[in-house]
């Protein structure tokens, strides 16, 4: 961070506006648009054939989708906990990464609500949720508490980006006829005086402090949808603290990735320092134990009584069908992160970047998990149900479409930092100035 | 020695004997049978209700999609349905209006069941049967009396010696009204079963469905006829419990607890973003 107050606010500027994709960037973009297209084909197939194209069944009729969404969810709360608990807490050394984890938060939350489209048979009878939807039932919940969120977040993210769309506006020659567009549709009525920013100062307190209750509520509200039913593996009451406590860690873990590679490919090394993957590494360590400490509660204490109802369920994950993934998820998502991080040289940005992957694929699989073992055993069997019932492994089409959409949020982030400064320019001058003076 | 090997040829000879039998029976436990069932329902709904299984040993398994022709009196002539058996083994064809002048033209019918080229069943005969329930009161006891009459020379005359069963109709089958299982029709067709089953629930008005049936019989098949009887106790219907309001409720019927909770969080949290919104428009109004 000290190497900052050396740099004038000119080169700052130069540092951080967006820069055109090279030829890695371009190889990138092409590979995820790809997977984007596969992903469309499968949607396709899916929509001219219904969701027989799938392998859901009626036993397991939330699968890979659902797990998918869960996943999306949770990663989207990491925008609460670094733009807004650590904006709250006066963390200073968090600045270079809100707008990462803001982006993160926004197309995570985008895809979380497609994703949930794609799951319904019928998706043009979607007005249905709507017209009909129960008051009582936690999916319309669900449903009010994600578009909340999605506009609370597109707010986080836009109001703090005025400053720098000045910047953008002031320097037309350095971009496109198009960026030019947007930057002037967006910001052009920004000129920096006293009145805007102190409207501005206010409208991200108050979002910073809305924020919190409603990333809460999101995750809980999703975490209800499986302990309001009664089901081996889901019938908790600590479902909703499980659920933040692993999103929050699966959140970080994302936004660990995503500072590894802009600093590497675009050199924000100056910005995004190695004292950033240390505090991040600290941070995350903390939310491995915490998220370490639901799960033991979550498996533990049913396996110490192993009920008849829950024993099946539990016997599949520790040594059954799903154990290959339910101890790579334990492992590879929260131990050995963990026991990496807890050393100095594991909380260097290499290390980071290898632990943060960890955790993000780990988390993906222990939502597999939460979702897709408990449908396979329900309390009351169907008599003679065919052998395809009582097994799920996700079609092609279902992993293409869910590949495609993770594939569709990564693009989301891809385009914006191609766009607009992903460290905020104008924030990075104010708090040089600040030290210096 | 020779003696030892004649004793493992003989032995040789007879397990593989077994073993022959063995599979010769397995392949001839295996069978398929198929069954034709007439109905008549309230004495006007006719239908034939085909069954086809295969019994291997003891079991018998159903045989689905199978299909089958039924012809009515004579074989390619008379078509009653093409039919394909269902999951459960079963097919049912209700016999078409098409076929009206040739039904109406005997009180006996043979129903043919045709597989491919094969003629599976051709001996099914069917004399046509009214049957009729009517309920009786005589110094305070209650009684159902039934008569069963077939056609005989386009006149209904009574079928005797029919065994059927009179009681009271429920989901899972049929009580029977007094003490016996079944009745067996007098000379005049007729059969009195007294009523003994006070006290059981019916509807809301107390009405019960009595009903008389004969079960596959040789002649007439499968005879059905019901009659709703104010006999039962009246059932007080909850109407309350479903409009409630409850989490379990429709939308219509939400708790009020829960409409003042959500409706509070959702007002107040998106009041706020619309004046957040007002903030916006009041920064580009500052910009303008």
């Amino acid at each position: 961070m000290d190497k900052l107050i050396s740099l004038t606010n000119e080169q700052i500027t130069n540092d951080l506006v967006p820069q055109k994709f090279g030829k890695r960037g371009m190889i990138w973009v092409t590979l995820l648009i790809s997977l984007c297209l596969i992903g469309a084909i499968a949607y396709y197939r899916q929509l001219r054939y219904g969701l027989s194209v799938t392998n859901m069944r009626d036993y397991v009729s939330w699968g890979i989708y659902i797990s998918n969404f869960v996943f999306f969810v949770a990663i989207s709360l990491v925008g609460s906990l670094i733009t807004a608990i650590f904006r709250l807490a006066n963390v200073e050394w968090s600045t270079p990464l809100t707008r990462i984890a803001e982006i993160i938060a926004v197309s995570a939350i985008t895809f979380a609500s497609l994703i949930i489209i794609v799951d319904m048979g019928r998706p043009e009878r979607l007005y249905n949720l709507l017209l009909h939807g129960r008051l009582q039932s936690p999916i319309t919940w669900d449903v009010i508490v994600i578009t909340t969120y999605f506009f609370i977040s597109l707010l986080l993210l836009y109001i703090p980006l005025l400053p720098d769309l000045k910047i953008l506006n002031q320097q037309k020659q350095n971009y496109s006829p198009w960026q030019n567009k947007i930057y002037k549709f967006l910001g052009s009525f920004w000129k920096g005086n006293k009145e805007q920013f102190s409207l501005s100062e206010k409208s991200i307190n108050i979002l910073s402090i809305m924020i919190i209750p409603v990333a809460f509520c999101i995750h809980t509200v999703t975490s209800w949808l499986f302990a309001t039913t009664y089901r081996p593996g889901w019938d908790s009451t600590n479902f909703g603290a499980y659920f933040i406590s692993g999103a929050f860690l699966v959140g970080s873990g994302g936004v660990v990735v995503a500072m590894y590679i802009f600093r590497k490919y675009y050199k924000l090394e100056k910005y995004i320092t190695e004292i950033h993957f240390e505090k991040m590494g600290k941070i995350v360590v903390m939310l491995s134990l915490i998220y370490l400490y639901f799960n033991v509660n979550e498996y533990l204490v049913p396996a110490f009584k192993m009920k008849r109802s829950e024993a099946a369920h539990l016997e599949e994950l520790f040594t059954g069908e799903f154990s290959i993934m339910f101890w790579f998820a334990i492992l590879v998502g929260m131990i050995i992160p963990i026991c990496v991080m807890l050393f100095k040289q594991g909380r260097k940005p290499l290390p980071m970047f290898i632990t943060g992957v960890m955790i993000v694929v780990g988390a993906w699989f222990k939502r597999y998990l939460i979702v897709t073992p408990t449908l396979l055993h329900p309390f009351l069997p169907m008599q003679n149900v065919p052998e395809s019932y009582k097994h799920y492994f996700p079609s092609w089409e279902e992993w293409a479409i869910t590949i495609g959409s993770l594939a569709g949020a990564l693009l989301i982030i891809t385009f914006f930092v191609r766009i607009f400064p992903i460290i905020p320019i104008h924030e990075t001058i104010a708090e040089q100035h600040e030290k210096a003076n | 020695m020779k003696k030892l090997i004649d004793k493992s040829a003989i032995l040789t000879f007879v397990s593989v004997l077994m073993l022959l039998s063995n599979q010769l029976s397995a392949q001839e436990a295996e069978k398929k049978i198929t069954k034709l069932r007439y109905f008549t329902i309230n004495n006007n709904v006719q239908y034939l209700l085909l069954e086809s299984v295969i019994k291997k040993g003891k079991t018998l398994s159903p045989q689905p999609n199978q299909p089958f022709e039924i012809y009515l009196d004579s074989a390619g002539v008379n078509l009653i349905a093409k039919v394909k058996t269902d999951a459960s083994g079963k097919a049912k064809a209700f016999i078409p209006a098409l076929l009206k002048a040739a039904w109406d033209a005997s009180p006996q019918h043979t129903f043919i069941v045709k597989s491919g080229n094969d003629e599976i069943i051709s001996d099914f005969i069917i004399t046509k049967t009214k049957i009729t329930l009517d309920t009786v009161i005589t110094d305070g006891t209650k009684s159902l009396a039934v008569a069963v009459m077939k056609l005989e020379n386009n006149e209904w005359m009574p079928a005797a010696d029919v065994e059927l069963k009179v009681g009271i109709q429920r989901f899972g089958g049929l009580i029977p009204a007094g003490d016996e299982e079944t009745y067996t029709t007098d000379s005049t067709g007729k059969v009195t079963a007294e009523f003994k089953r006070e006290g059981l629930p019916g509807d809301e008005h107390g009405t019960i469905i009595l009903a008389a049936k004969v079960e596959d019989n040789d002649q007439f098949g499968n005879l059905l006829i019901q009659k709703k009887a104010a006999w039962g106790v009246a059932r007080k219907i909850d109407h309350n419990f479903f409009d409630q309001r409850t989490l379990w409720s429709t939308r219509f019927k939400t708790p009020y607890w829960l409409l003042f909770i959500a409706y509070s969080i959702i007002i107040g949290v998106w009041g706020t973003l619309i004046y957040l919104i007002r903030q916006v428009v009041k920064i580009i109004k500052l910009g303008v």
